[in-house]
C-alpha cells in the first residue's frame, strides 16, 4: 500500500474509533433536550424541562451535595498522604521501597466491589469490636473515597517529581538550605502543576465513584452516582440525561484546567 | 592570611550532625498505614470470613472450612458466573487491543505532537464520566428504541436486540477500558526510535512487516501492560455488567454485591471475592513472566 | 548493478522555508560524493529523499535512470547508513545484517552464507550472535554499513557516518568506508558538515548552503579554488580582503596597497582576494623589506599545538589571519602580540571569489 493509503487507513481507523469513545458523552447530552416522555429517538421536540426536574428531584440534590462534599474531604485527604507519599517513593531510599509502591497503587487494582465489601465487613466488626458506628456513617464513606483516590495523586506527584529537575534542589542546599527549605521552597513549588491536576483529578474520581459508596452510604444518605443507578432501575427519562449533562460538565471543566497544570495521562 | 579559630573549623560540622537529617522515605508511612488499615486488612478479614460457616437467618458462624469455595467449585451456577467473566473480559480485551494498537501507532506517529495531546485528553475525558453516566449513555444508544435501533430503521434494516445481551455489555467494557490501553500504548510506542523503521524500509520492508518485525517486539512490554490493565479492569467490572446486561446476566463482581450486601452471605462472598482477585492474579502474573522472558534478553 | 544518480530540479518547502531549492545534480557510476555544508543548508533533507523518506515537492529522482520519485523507500534498491546506525536493538548482528536479504526473500542458505560474508568484510565475524548494544560505536557503525551493502543496493546513502565517532575511530572508519566503496564500486553518496571527512573520503564535493549548489567539484578544485566567499570560509580560507583588479597582475586593496597577483582567472573590477592563514607569510620587522608585503602588527597569538595562529592588524586596519607552524623547541620562538611583522601575500596562493552583497 502507498504511503498515502497508510495515512488514510490509519486516518479512518482512528476516526471511528475517536467517535466510538466519544460518542456515551455526545448521546446523553442530546438526549437530556429531548421532550420525550421516555428516551427514545428521533426527538419528538426539544426542551429544558428534564433539568428543572432534576434540580427537583430530592435525590439527585441531597446525592449532588453529599458527592460534593465527600470529594473536597477525599480531594484533601489524598493530597495530605499522597504528596508525601509520593515524596517518600522518589526521593527515598529505603528497603522494600517496591513493595510500598505496590501496595500504594493497590486500590486500583482491586475490584472495587471487592475494596468496598471488606471495607464494609471490617467497619460492621469494628462497630461490634468498639461499640460505636462506623459503617454508614459519613466517616466511613470518607476513608473509602480517601483510598481511591490515594493511588492516582500518587501516580500524578510522583511522575512530576521523577522527571523534576534535581539540580535546582541542590543549587539550594549548596546555597545553605535545610532540607525542609528546600522541600518547601523548592520541590514542592516545582511540582505545584502536578499537585493541582492531583487535587482536581482526585475530585474528579471520588465524584465518580460507584462500587465503594454503594456499600458505605448508611440510610438516608446517597451518592449522586447512587441515585443515578436507583433512578435507571426504573426508568430512562430526560431527567437522568440532564443529571449527567451537568456532571460531565463540571467533570469535563476540572478536567481540562486540570489538564493545563499536568499531563494527565501520565496518571494512567 | 588569618588561621581560623579550632572552634571555627569543627563548628559547622557539629551543627549538621546535631540536626537529625529526616529520610524522605518516612513520607510513605502515612498513607501505607491507610491503605493497610483501610484495604489490606479488611481483606484479609475477608478472607478469613470466607472460612466461615453461614446459616441463613444468623449471618455469619465462626469456623474452619472450605465450604464455601467448595460450594463455588461444584455449583455450575457460580462456575458459569466465573466462565462468563473470563470470556467477557478476554474478548473486551482482545477488542482493546486489535482497536488500541492502530490508534496508538497513529497518534504517535501520524499526528503532530500538538494534536496529539488534544486528542489523548479528548480520550481520557469519557472514561471520567463515571460509570452510571456511560452505562446511562449506552442503554440509550443500544435500546429498544436507542439511536442505534432508530439508524438501522432509518436505513430498512431491522435492529437486533442488543439491550442486556453480552454483546452489549462487551461494548460498554470496551467503552471503559479502551482509552486505558490506546494512553499505554502511546506511551511505550512513543520510546521507540522511528529511525528503526526508516531503517526496515530502507532494507525492503512493507508497512505491516516492519509493524510485525521491528514496532511489535519492541512495544511488547506495553502491550503487555495494557492487555494486562485492561483485562483487570473486565473482571472487576461492576456497573455496566449490572445496568446492560440485565438480570439473566451475571459477572462476578456483581455476584460478589450479590452475596455479601443482598443475600448477606458473607462467607460466600467473601469466597467469590478471592476466588475472583486469585484467577486474575494468576492470568497476570502469568503473561507478565511469559512476556518478560522473551523480553529481558534483549532489553538490559 | 551499480548505477547513476540523478536529480533533476528538486525541490522541498516546509511552509515558506524552502529546504532544498531546485537542485541539480549528476552521480556517475561508482563515485563516492559528498554533500558538504553547516547544518540546515539541505543537504540531510537531500539524502533523505533521495532514498525516499522525504517527498519531493517538485522534480524528480532518477535511480539509474528510472524515475523513483513516487516510491517508497523499500522499492528503490537503496542502502541508507543512519547517523545513530539504527540496528534493530532486539535482533543479533547477523539478524541485522540478514533483514534487507529477508525481505527480498532470498533461500535461507544464500542468506547465511552472504551474511557472513559482509560480517567479514568489516571484520565483525565474531560478533554474529551479539546484540547492538554489546557493541561499540564503530563497531555498530561497520554493522550498520554490512546490513546497508548486504543487499547489493544500486546506491549508498549515508547520513554524517561519522560524526558519532571519537576522533580516533573516525581516523580509521573514514579508510574504511573509502576502501570499502572502491573495493565494491558502488555509487555513493554521504552528507557531513566536516570539511575534513569530505577531503579525505570523497571523490567529489558538492558544497551546499541555503538549499542550493555552491560548488560542485573534486577535493582539490574546492579547497584550493573556492568560487565564493561562503565556499571559500566554509573550506578555511579565512583571509578575504575586498579590493579591485587594476590591470594585469595588479590588485589594489582598500586601503591603497597594491598586491601582484597572477594574471589569470582574476576577472576585472571589484572583487576579494581569498588566501589562506597557512599560506600567508611573516617575516619579523627589521629583516630587508621585501616587495609587496604589508606592514602589520601582531594583535593576539593563539597556540594550537602543531601551529600558532596570528592575528595581525595593518595600520590602516586590515585584519588578516596567519598560521605558521609551531616553532621546534630551542628553535626562535614564538612571537608575541605587539611585535611588528612583514606580511607577504605569495600570488600564486591567492583565490579570488566575487563580491557578495
Amino acid at each position: 500500500m502507498s504511503r498515502a493509503g497508510i495515512r488514510w487507513t490509519y486516518g479512518t481507523i482512528l476516526g471511528a474509533v475517536l467517535a466510538f469513545i466519544v460518542l456515551p458523552l455526545v448521546v446523553i447530552v442530546w438526549v437530556s433536550f429531548f421532550a420525550n416522555r421516555i428516551l427514545a429517538f428521533p426527538a419528538s421536540g426539544y426542551t429544558l424541562d428534564w433539568y428543572a426536574r432534576a434540580l427537583d428531584t430530592d435525590a439527585f440534590r441531597d446525592g449532588f451535595v453529599t458527592s460534593v462534599e465527600t470529594a473536597l474531604f477525599a480531594t484533601a485527604a489524598s493530597l495530605a498522604l499522597g504528596v508525601p507519599a509520593s515524596l517518600g517513593l522518589v526521593r527515598g531510599r529505603f528497603p522494600g521501597r517496591d513493595a510500598v509502591q505496590a501496595l500504594l497503587l493497590a486500590p486500583m487494582v482491586v475490584p472495587g466491589i471487592v475494596g468496598g465489601a471488606a471495607l464494609f465487613i471490617a467497619f460492621i466488626e469494628v462497630e461490634a469490636l468498639l461499640d460505636i458506628q462506623v459503617a454508614g456513617t459519613l466517616g466511613g464513606l470518607l476513608v473509602a473515597h480517601t483510598l481511591i483516590a490515594l493511588p492516582w495523586t500518587v501516580r500524578l506527584v510522583s511522575a512530576s517529581l521523577a522527571s523534576a529537575d534535581r539540580a535546582i534542589e541542590e543549587a539550594a542546599a549548596s546555597l545553605g538550605a535545610a532540607p525542609l527549605t528546600v522541600l518547601r521552597r523548592v520541590t514542592l513549588p516545582a511540582i505545584r502543576p502536578a499537585i493541582v491536576a492531583a487535587a482536581l483529578f482526585s475530585f474528579v474520581i471520588s465524584f465518580i465513584d460507584l462500587e465503594k459508596s454503594i456499600f458505605l452510604v448508611g440510610p438516608g444518605r446517597t451518592t449522586l452516582q447512587i441515585a443515578l443507578v436507583n433512578y435507571l432501575e426504573w426508568n430512562l427519562d430526560g431527567t437522568v440525561a440532564a443529571v449527567a449533562a451537568v456532571q460531565i460538565l463540571i467533570v469535563g471543566t476540572a478536567l481540562l484546567v486540570s489538564d493545563r497544570y499536568a499531563r494527565l495521562v501520565q496518571a494512567f | 592570611m588569618a588561621t581560623l579559630a579550632r572552634s571555627e573549623v569543627l563548628a559547622p560540622d557539629r551543627a549538621a550532625r546535631a540536626r537529625p537529617r529526616i529520610p524522605p522515605g518516612v513520607g510513605v508511612l502515612p498513607g501505607t498505614l491507610l491503605i493497610v488499615l483501610a484495604l489490606l486488612g479488611p481483606l484479609a478479614l475477608m478472607l478469613r470470613y470466607s472460612f466461615n460457616r453461614f446459616v441463613p437467618g444468623e449471618l455469619m458462624v465462626e469456623g474452619l472450612t472450605l465450604a464455601n469455595y467448595a460450594k463455588f467449585l461444584h455449583d455450575s451456577f457460580y462456575r458459569d458466573v466465573l466462565l462468563t467473566t473470563l470470556w467477557v473480559a478476554a474478548l473486551s480485551t482482545l477488542i482493546c487491543l486489535v482497536l488500541g494498537f492502530p490508534v496508538a501507532y497513529a497518534l504517535v506517529r501520524q499526528v503532530g505532537p500538538r494534536w496529539k495531546s488534544k486528542l489523548l485528553i479528548l480520550i481520557i475525558l469519557p472514561l471520567l464520566m463515571g460509570n452510571a453516566v456511560r452505562t446511562a449513555a449506552w442503554m440509550v444508544i443500544l435500546g429498544d428504541k436507542g439511536l442505534l435501533a432508530a439508524l438501522l430503521s432509518g436505513v430498512g434494516l431491522t435492529p437486533p436486540r442488543l439491550m442486556y445481551t453480552p454483546t452489549a455489555v462487551v461494548i460498554g467494557l470496551v467503552s471503559v477500558t479502551l482509552p486505558f490501553m490506546i494512553v499505554t500504548l502511546q506511551s511505550v510506542l512513543e520510546r521507540i526510535d522511528p529511525v528503526l523503521e526508516e531503517a526496515a524500509e530502507s532494507l525492503g520492508a512493507g508497512h505491516l512487516t516492519i509493524l510485525r518485525r521491528v514496532v511489535l517486539p519492541l512495544a511488547l512490554p506495553g502491550l503487555l501492560a495494557g492487555t494486562m490493565l485492561c483485562f483487570i479492569l473486565s473482571m472487576n467490572a461492576y456497573a455496566t455488567p449490572v445496568l446492560i446486561g440485565g438480570p439473566q446476566f451475571h459477572m462476578m463482581a456483581p455476584e460478589v454485591y450479590q452475596q455479601v450486601a443482598k443475600a448477606m452471605n458473607w462467607p460466600f462472598g467473601a469466597a467469590l471475592a478471592f476466588v475472583l482477585m486469585s484467577v486474575t492474579l494468576v492470568l497476570t502474573t502469568t503473561a507478565n513472566v511469559l512476556v518478560q522472558r522473551r523480553y529481558r534478553r534483549w532489553s538490559e | 548493478m551499480s548505477t547513476t544518480v540523478a536529480l533533476r530540479s528538486l525541490i522541498k518547502r516546509y511552509g515558506s522555508f524552502t529546504a532544498v531549492d531546485d537542485i541539480f545534480l549528476d552521480v556517475p557510476e561508482g563515485q563516492l560524493v559528498a554533500l558538504l555544508g553547516p547544518s540546515g543548508c539541505g543537504k540531510t533533507t537531500t539524502l533523505r529523499m533521495i532514498g525516499g523518506f522525504v517527498e519531493a515537492d517538485a522534480g524528480s529522482i532518477l535511480i539509474g535512470g528510472r524515475d523513483v520519485t513516487r516510491l517508497p523507500p523499500a522499492k528503490r534498491n537503496i542502502g541508507f547508513g543512519f547517523q545513530s546506525y539504527a540496528l534493530f536493538p532486539h535482533m543479533s548482528i547477523a539478524q541485522n545484517v540478514a533483514f534487507g536479504l529477508e525481505m527480498r526473500r532470498l533461500p535461507r542458505a544464500e542468506i547465511a552464507s552472504r551474511v557472513a560474508r559482509a560480517l567479514d568484510r568489516v571484520r565483525l565475524s565474531a560478533m554474529a550472535d551479539r546484540l547492538p548494544k554489546q557493541l561499540s560505536g564503530g563497531q555498530q557503525q561497520r554493522v550498520s554499513l554490512a546490513r546497508a551493502l548486504v543487499i547489493e543496493p544500486s546506491v549508498l546513502l549515508l547520513d554524517e557516518p561519522l560524526s558519532n565517532l571519537d576522533a580516533q575511530l573516525r581516523g580509521e572508519m573514514k579508510l574504511e568506508i573509502r576502501q570499502i566503496q572502491k573495493a565494491m564500486g558502488i555509487t555513493t553518496i554521504f552528507v557531513t558538515h566536516d570539511q575534513d571527512e569530505a577531503l579525505s573520503i570523497a571523490d567529489r564535493i558538492v558544497v551546499m548552503r541555503a538549499g542550493r549548489i555552491e560548488q560542485d567539484g573534486s577535493p582539490e578544485a574546492v579547497f584550493g579554488a573556492p568560487r565564493s566567499r561562503f565556499v571559500a570560509e566554509f573550506m578555511g580560507v579565512t583571509n578575504l580582503l575586498p579590493g579591485t583588479v587594476e590591470g594585469p597582475g595588479t590588485f589594489r586593496l582598500a586601503d591603497g596597497n597594491a598586491i601582484r597577483v597572477p594574471v589569470a582567472g582574476a576577472g576585472r573590477g571589484a572583487m576579494v582576494l581569498a588566501i589562506r592563514p597557512e599560506r600567508v607569510r611573516i617575516t619579523p620587522s627589521g629583516a630587508d623589506t621585501a616587495p609587496d608585503t604589508l606592514d602589520a602588527e601582531i594583535e593576539a597569538a593563539t597556540y594550537r599545538g602543531l601551529s600558532v595562529e596570528y592575528r595581525l592588524r595593518t595600520p590602516s586596519g586590515l585584519c588578516l589571519t596567519a598560521r605558521r607552524a609551531t616553532p621546534a623547541t630551542g628553535g626562535p620562538a614564538m612571537l608575541e602580540p605587539g611585535a611588528r611583522v612583514h606580511v607577504a601575500v605569495p600570488p600564486d596562493a591567492c583565490h579570488f571569489v566575487p563580491v557578495e552583497f
